[in-house]
């Protein structure tokens, strides 16, 4: 009985630590850890009031969490934007004050600004939903090394379409380096983990 | 064409969707029943209770829960558990008459004398349990659940632990070594481990299954976090209850009988 109940207890205790965790990167984070940072975009986009935002000076000093995707994404954008969320409302207030999540939005044509900013900030009211034209979207991409978002038409005959868009989260350190970028599969853990360490990268 | 309900990845969509392993799992089972009862000439045939394990089934495998548990909801998945362990599985052991355990399990038989094993209270419990947990670790789940065979696995696995676990209740006369407060005791026993994947569903800080914290949103106002945390809730609060009734009608019909034996 006694060998029953350790095993039972060990069993339980593995069953209940969540499993696995990955391996962390040189600089400790769980993201995959650029070995050639890259600076920040030096791009003027328009902010969901319709005034330009320069993603530089806007999010100077800060940690800026950089996504492009689509309001229509039935899957990688929300998951991702929600998963950032539920652990920036878990962390300490100096870390929430110096996150900046900065979605751009690769659909222009359906993401209106007050589509955008409804939608982003359904997610955390602090979130900076933001637009482009074509020409800057496709700039930015280029700038930050992602692959071009490209529309595709959906089989389902519903004549609408979908976006193929890069699935990454470019992480940029207070320095306005890009540092570290997080695939879609991050998990809230991997987050709560790097975030702090994203703050107080360089201290 | 997926036969059996699993993770895909693909966003939700209620559009129907064919399983054809769901539905020719039931057919087994149905022609299953109704020839094991014809060749053993059962004295009664328990319709009733094999309808309600059988629709009971065929419900919790089929879309849309098959499809929602397997691969966008931890709530449903739970939901899906609790339905084959307190639901399909005693059914289905109550829609086997006791003549027909008899001739399934004749005395001296290898098959008695596991049934009989097993309708001891610790082999049930440690079996239940082992099963229980064993389907709920995170990286078993993660995993299992995004092919079709492991998602079939954990769906049978689930049954045969609800087996497990009713049979030392059910089992007929001749099988059962446990008395009223055996069973009570029994019953209770089988709340308690459960409790411990449910709370840290509830309580821990980040989502415990990978899959359902990834998996493409059914609506946009139920997150992951809600999700994972109402299975817990699920698995403790409903689950509980069918066991704590069984253990009421126990001590009841342990009264009531010995009260009759009283009175005679």
């Amino acid at each position: 009985m006694k060998r029953l109940a350790l095993l039972t207890t060990i069993v339980l205790g593995w069953s209940c630590s969540g499993g696995e965790q990955g391996e962390l990167s040189p600089g400790g984070f769980l993201g995959a850890e650029l070995t050639t940072p890259v600076p920040k975009p030096d791009f003027t986009f328009t902010d969901s009031k319709g005034a330009p935002y320069r993603l530089v000076d806007r999010t100077a000093g800060q940690v800026t969490l950089l996504f492009f995707g689509y309001t229509h994404c039935p899957d990688i954008c929300p998951v991702h934007l929600a998963n950032i969320a539920a652990v920036l409302d878990k962390m300490p207030d100096d870390v929430q004050r110096r996150v900046t999540v900065v979605f751009v939005t690769t659909d222009p044509a359906r993401d209106s600004l007050p589509v955008l900013d409804k939608w982003v900030k359904g997610f955390n009211p602090a979130f900076v939903g933001l637009r482009a034209s074509d020409s800057v979207l496709a700039a930015a991409q280029a700038e930050v090394k992602l692959p071009p978002a490209e529309r595709d038409t959906l089989s389902d005959g519903s004549g609408g379409y979908a976006v193929g868009h890069a699935a990454t989260v470019i992480a940029y350190t207070p320095d306005g380096v890009g540092r570290v970028m997080y695939p879609f599969g991050t998990r809230q853990r991997d987050w709560a983990h790097d975030l702090p360490r994203l703050v107080g990268y360089g201290q | 064409m997926q036969w059996w309900c699993s993770a895909t990845g693909l966003p939700w969509s209620w559009r129907w969707q064919w399983y054809p392993g769901v539905h020719l799992m039931v057919l087994l089972l149905g022609l299953g029943w109704w020839l094991l009862g014809r060749a053993h000439q059962w004295q009664v045939r328990p319709l009733r209770w094999f309808l309600v394990g059988w629709v009971g089934l065929w419900l919790t495998l089929d879309w849309p829960i098959g499809k929602l548990g397997a691969g966008y909801l931890a709530s449903v998945h739970t939901l899906q558990f609790l339905a084959m362990t307190l639901l399909v599985a005693p059914a289905l052991l109550c829609s086997i008459p006791d003549d027909g355990w008899e001739r399934l399990a004749p005395p001296g038989s290898r098959a008695r004398r596991v049934l009989r094993l097993f309708a001891r209270a610790l082999p049930g419990l440690v079996a239940y349990n082992i099963l229980v947990v064993a389907t709920h670790f995170p990286s078993v789940v993660d995993r299992a659940m995004t092919t079709q065979l492991g998602s079939f696995a954990i769906d049978l696995s689930w049954l045969v632990a609800g087996c497990f676990l009713w049979w030392p209740i059910l089992a007929p006369a001749g099988f059962v070594r446990l008395g009223v407060f055996g069973k009570m005791g029994y019953l209770f026993g089988a709340t308690v481990v459960p409790t411990i994947p449910a709370m840290m569903m509830v309580f821990s800080d980040w989502p415990l299954y990978r899959l359902y914290e990834l998996a493409p949103r059914v609506s946009p106002h139920f997150t992951a976090n809600q999700d994972i945390q109402l299975a817990g809730l699920t698995m403790k609060l409903v689950g509980d209850l069918p066991i704590w009734i069984a253990t009421a009608v126990v001590f009841y019909r342990g009264t009531a009988h010995r009260r009759g034996e009283t009175n005679s």
